[in-house]
């Protein structure tokens, strides 16, 4: 029936200045989440305790459920950093992408999409992207203007781009997942643990099985014969360390130090 | 509450359908559209025949909740359409919304588009204003105040700035600059028109194309000059977003001067700031009565 029975938060000037930086943002990490939460506390109501984040985002989303969007959270695939961004829950016509691309790009997107989602990886090369440009739609594109697309996907954080090639920034899996499934649903990666799609991650190199290093880094944790949990089989990879936002912030780990978490193993 | 999924969701997906031609990136996302109000009766039809055999009263109140989803789903719709194009900053026409999203729902635009700028009012805090009767353009302003430090979000302090120049210039010069003195103006903040700079682009493209189509600014040229000389005013977006107050507070603070330095635009200022209390007022008065009159059809319809 039309209508959830479930109590209806309430907005305010604070969720809704959260709401228009949110997605001014496109995507935030969740340490930025949290002070962009305090910083609209301060300027539209002081003196009142900001509620935990969790209960904020919550009263939020029951407002939007009526809209069909949600704040939704994820985790980053290389390093398991939670991040938030605002998605569409049904894949209607209007789409974020769209504003700020024309019908090439967005070609030019689809196809380094399906390079990736068929890659071994979880990553497309640079050049193999750039080859196909000749087969996209709309107005013709040269190689060197795709490349500078491929940078404007990447700084609108739709791409992650690492040493010439390229993979789905987290905000895409956030938005697109759904989309995603049912556009390649034989060539989709599904995660063995959370079930969720798949770009980046581990696999088992007997059954084939693959789980995101986040995944790992908590299956595996404080264990120190690592088995596959398919096939039982010893795990042959490195386990990443479960993120811990306290450690980092105490230790100031930049996030390029980072670097044996991001090694891709596969 | 998750509909049954639509193919084609993204614009990727979708084949090119027929188009205006220059808006390249808003076809793609529109297509589906079409498709959607029938397979969102697809999904509410496939609810229905799980029910049990209805009595013919039964099936007139299924019918009328079929109708009431649809059309909240077509308000939602609208909303996010709304909000991706006011993200371009271009002005949004009933026509537009008509193809894209409403569809066959038509008749009933009045009430859609009262419950969309409700929502966008309630929940993001943004205000569905109509500011060319004509021809039923719609933009969407802030209410909420914007802030200083807010302003490195989305690189569009800097260009705002620079519009903010460009305005205070015109106003000065009596509600209307030509061209040149613009660009002289812009010259010697080391802005070219067709040189690259980094916070602006190509400033030529960002103030001729973009300015004008997001009414910012109108250009227009002057007649009986040969060579054609052209000059700016100020476009029906920023009357509605800014007033001629606070251009002239910004241009005084610039001169480290009170805005009262010139009697003649602090005079025209303060008369401008007075009809638009006076219209804000009548906006107001109206929008009560209106609001009582839909409750009480509304009472009725469903």
């Amino acid at each position: 029936m039309q209508g959830s029975t479930r109590k209806m938060g309430i907005m305010t000037d604070v969720h809704r200045r959260f709401l228009q930086l949110l997605m001014t943002h496109g995507v935030l990490e969740e340490q930025d989440v949290k002070r962009l939460q305090k910083h609209c506390y301060q300027v539209h109501d002081r003196n009142a305790t900001v509620e935990k984040l969790e209960d904020f985002i919550n009263n939020i989303n029951s407002v939007l459920e009526s809209l069909y969007i949600e704040i939704k959270k994820g985790v980053t695939e290389d390093d398991g950093r939670p991040i938030y961004a605002l998605v569409n829950l049904a894949t209607t016509s209007v789409s974020k992408m769209a504003t700020d691309f024309a019908e090439n790009e967005l070609d030019l997107f689809r196809k380094a999409l399906e390079l990736i989602i068929d890659s071994e990886t979880g990553f497309a090369s640079s050049t193999n992207i750039l080859n196909l440009v000749d087969q996209l739609k709309g107005k013709k594109m040269r190689k060197k203007e795709a490349e500078q697309v491929l940078q404007k996907f990447a700084q609108n954080k739709w791409l992650i781009e690492k040493e010439g090639e390229f993979t789905l920034h987290g905000r895409a899996i956030l938005e697109m997942e759904q989309y995603i499934r049912e556009t390649y649903p034989d060539s989709v990666k599904i995660c063995n643990i959370c079930h969720s799609l798949l770009i980046q991650g581990q696999s088992c190199e007997t059954c084939g099985i693959k789980m995101h290093l986040p995944c790992v880094a908590k299956y595996f944790q404080s264990n120190s014969e690592p088995r596959c949990p398919h096939c039982n089989d010893y795990w042959p990879h490195e386990i990443p360390e479960v993120f811990d936002p306290e450690k980092e912030r105490e230790a100031g780990i930049s996030k390029s130090n980072r670097k044996s978490l991001r090694s891709r193993q596969h | 509450m998750l509909q049954k999924p639509e193919s084609g969701g993204l614009p990727v997906s979708q084949a090119k359908g027929e188009k205006d031609g220059g808006h390249d990136g808003e076809p793609q996302a529109l297509t589906a559209s079409r498709e959607s109000p029938r397979e969102d009766l697809g999904a509410v039809r496939e609810e229905g025949c799980a029910e049990p055999a209805l009595t013919r009263r039964g099936a007139g109140a299924l019918a009328r909740r079929r109708a009431y989803r649809r059309l909240n789903r077509t308000v939602a719709e609208l909303v996010q359409f709304l909000l991706v194009k006011d993200k371009k900053k271009s002005p949004i026409t009933r026509s537009e919304m008509v193809k894209y999203v409403i569809g066959d729902l038509k008749d009933l635009f009045p009430e859609i588009i009262a419950r969309a700028a409700e929502h966008l009012r309630y929940v993001f805090g943004f205000q569905l204003k109509q500011f060319d009767r004509k021809h039923h353009t719609y933009i969407l302003t802030n209410k909420l105040k914007p802030l200083e430090e807010e302003e490195d979000l989305g690189g569009d302090g800097p260009r705002l700035g620079l519009l903010m120049m460009i305005l205070g210039l015109i106003y000065m010069k009596g509600n209307s600059a030509r061209e040149a003195q613009v660009w002289e103006m812009l010259r010697r903040l080391g802005v070219h028109p067709s040189k690259y700079h980094f916070l602006f682009g190509y400033p030529k493209r960002l103030i001729m194309e973009d300015f004008v189509q997001q009414r910012y600014l109108n250009y227009r040229r002057l007649p009986h000059t040969n060579p054609p000389e052209y000059e700016f005013s100020w476009g029906p977006r920023s009357n509605l977003e800014i007033s001629k107050m606070k251009v002239l507070g910004f241009v005084a603070k610039l001169h480290k001067k009170e805005p009262q330095h010139w009697p003649a635009q602090y005079g025209e200022a303060l008369a401008d700031e007075a009809d638009r209390a006076r219209a804000k007022a009548r906006a107001e008065a109206s929008m009560r009565a209106r609001a009582r009159a839909s409750a009480r059809a509304s009472v009725h319809r469903w």
